[in-house]
């Protein structure tokens, strides 16, 4: 059972602000992800083991050295920088 | 004193955990980083084999079981260092389980895994603000987590060693504290003596040297005696080290509750690891310091302190062994080497390069020419200071004239030169001043250019004098 308090506890970890009045909806909706889910582990299957849909394993990349991006590449998408850092500021 | 420690080391692969980015110290800020390693959405991260075979030669080095089959895990947290707000790690099928790395006074301290993961970006908190860079965002770690085996602070700190002389020796990290490329989180708690439950615990967080270990476990050792014998609880909590202050603090705030909601990371597939690759990874492993400390005591009969200092590090035994070879006394090699190189290399940074100028194949010439009595034990150590300074060879420094002992005529020569030179000497011995013999026969030795054997000298003056 999905509760209000967990609702509140997920945002709170995830650093997310949700509104009072949107905790019964979102504690709904969260209830009917994990009923879906529960439906598909009810579902029956075989008994062999199953890992992922193209059954693989092993990808590796060798250890060979790529040239990486430029910062000014790297910090297109900071919502603040300065000095070729991202930038957190102090919101207290 | 109950401890645990988990140790975070990173692997000295070429490239990052994920992606091709260089694992370099330093640079620029955000100039080793690419959209896999900053965690850009629609990007898809690719294990670097060479992780895993660091890892596992990491693993064998500590006597650890090699998993068949590992799985990565997303651990969940909302912290500047991490920019996909979750960091690929392993919980539910590490890489290696179990091992132990033995003390020198025969405990073993057992290891529960080591799992692999990816490092998080350094933050720079400045006027409140925090400067993220991520050039050591994906870097590859290895956590080694033991079990809460140790007991006092020296054992705390022999583990510390020793895990970074084993992971030196292998070569999978250069294991320097002062860069970040070791560090260590420590748990503690206390007992009453002979209690076998345990108390509850604190972890202090991230420490980047042995002497700060020490200094905070006692610290935090003395911390919850006081608080419990005055009555009170220990909270269990994450704390800081205040290198300073020399105390700790508490570190979370509440909003920083443990739950890390971890589940399996659906980017990365499952990795299989056959019997046969970890026995090529086994055959690649050098002798192991702790294996080469047994032959230097048990096989060559080296005092425990030598084959301490010897083993140390790789550079220092690769050294010795090459300049033992083929000699009668390796404790002779080992003399010379902490005697007289060591004080050449006088920093433990100089111990770890151990760039001397003399080779272990010139010690090795020398040491072969006093054991086979060609030169006398003063010359030798004389000619190996020269060595050292000029880096030329023993024979540079020795001539014909100085090899091969005395024959008795000679050396009887020398001797009765000796008495009759020093009549002084001579009425001192006789009136019972026994260490007036010295002074004979270092006119013996220094007339004889060091090639006397000095026991020999002394009988031949005694009898002499009668």
């Amino acid at each position: 059972m999905v509760t209000r308090e967990d609702v509140e506890n997920i945002a709170l970890l995830s650093k997310l602000f949700v509104p009072e009045e949107e905790l019964d909806e979102l504690t709904k909706s969260m209830q009917d992800i994990v009923d879906f889910a529960d439906a598909i582990n009810n579902a029956p299957a075989s008994d062999e083991g199953f890992d992922n849909i193209n059954n693989l394993s092993n990808v590796f990349r060798e250890d060979e050295v790529v040239e990486s991006f430029p910062s000014t590449e790297i910090l297109k998408n900071a919502p603040e920088q300065a000095e070729d850092h991202f930038l957190v500021r102090n919101r207290e | 004193m109950v401890s645990g420690f988990e140790t975070h080391i990173e692997l000295s692969t070429k490239t990052k955990i994920f992606c091709g980015c260089t694992t370099q110290f330093g640079g620029e800020p955000n100039t080793h980083c690419c959209p896999v390693c900053i965690g850009l959405p629609g990007t898809l991260p690719v294990l670097n084999r060479e992780v895993v075979r660091f890892a596992i030669k990491a693993g064998l080095a500590v006597h650890g079981e090699i998993a068949r089959v590992a799985k990565m895990d997303r651990k969940n947290y909302c912290y500047p260092d991490l920019s996909k707000a979750y960091q690929i790690s392993q919980l539910y099928a590490p890489l290696i389980i179990g091992g132990y790395v033995e003390l020198s006074n025969g405990r073993k301290i057992r290891l529960h895994h080591i799992h692999i993961e990816e490092d998080a970006g350094k933050l720079i908190h400045q006027h409140g603000d925090t400067y993220v860079d991520y050039n050591r965002g994906g870097v590859p770690l290895i956590e080694i987590v033991s079990e809460p085996d140790i007991r006092s602070i020296d054992e705390a700190k022999e583990y510390v060693e020793r895990l970074q002389q084993v992971m030196r020796a292998i070569g999978v990290s250069d294991c320097k504290m002062q860069e970040g490329s070791m560090r260590c989180d420590v748990n503690i708690s206390v007992r009453p003596e002979g209690s076998d439950k345990f108390g509850t615990r604190t972890e202090i967080k991230n420490m980047n040297s042995i002497n700060n270990i020490a200094k905070a476990m006692e610290y935090e050792y003395d911390r919850q005696v006081d608080l419990i014998e005055s009555g009170g609880k220990v909270v269990q909590e994450t704390l800081r080290y205040d290198d300073a202050t020399g105390t700790t603090s508490s570190m979370r705030s509440k909003e920083d509750a443990h739950d890390y909601r971890y589940f399996r990371d659906p980017d990365l597939v499952t990795i299989n690891i056959s019997r046969e690759e970890v026995e090529e990874l086994r055959a690649e492993l050098p002798e192991l310091p702790a294996d080469r400390y047994k032959r230097y005591t048990a096989e060559l009969g080296l005092p425990e302190k030598d084959a301490a200092l010897l083993t140390k590090y790789r550079r220092i035994s690769d050294y010795f062994d090459e300049a033992c070879e083929g000699v009668k006394s390796p404790k002779t090699v080992s003399n010379f080497i902490i005697g007289q190189i060591f004080r050449r290399t006088e920093t433990e940074a100089d111990k770890e390069i151990f760039d001397v100028a003399v080779s272990p194949a010139a010690l090795n010439e020398l040491v072969k020419l006093l054991d086979s009595g060609k030169i006398r034990n003063n010359l030798a150590k004389s000619t190996l200071e020269k060595m050292l300074d000029t880096g030329k060879g023993a024979l540079e420094f020795i001539s014909e004239s100085d090899m091969g002992g005395l024959d008795e005529n000679a050396l009887l020569e020398l001797c009765r030169n000796a008495v009759e030179g020093n009549p002084k000497a001579v009425d001192d011995y006789k009136n019972g001043k026994e260490k007036a013999i010295k002074a004979l026969v270092g006119n013996v030795m220094k007339n004889s250019r060091g090639k006397a054997d000095a026991v020999a000298a002394e009988a031949k003056i005694k009898e002499l004098i009668g």
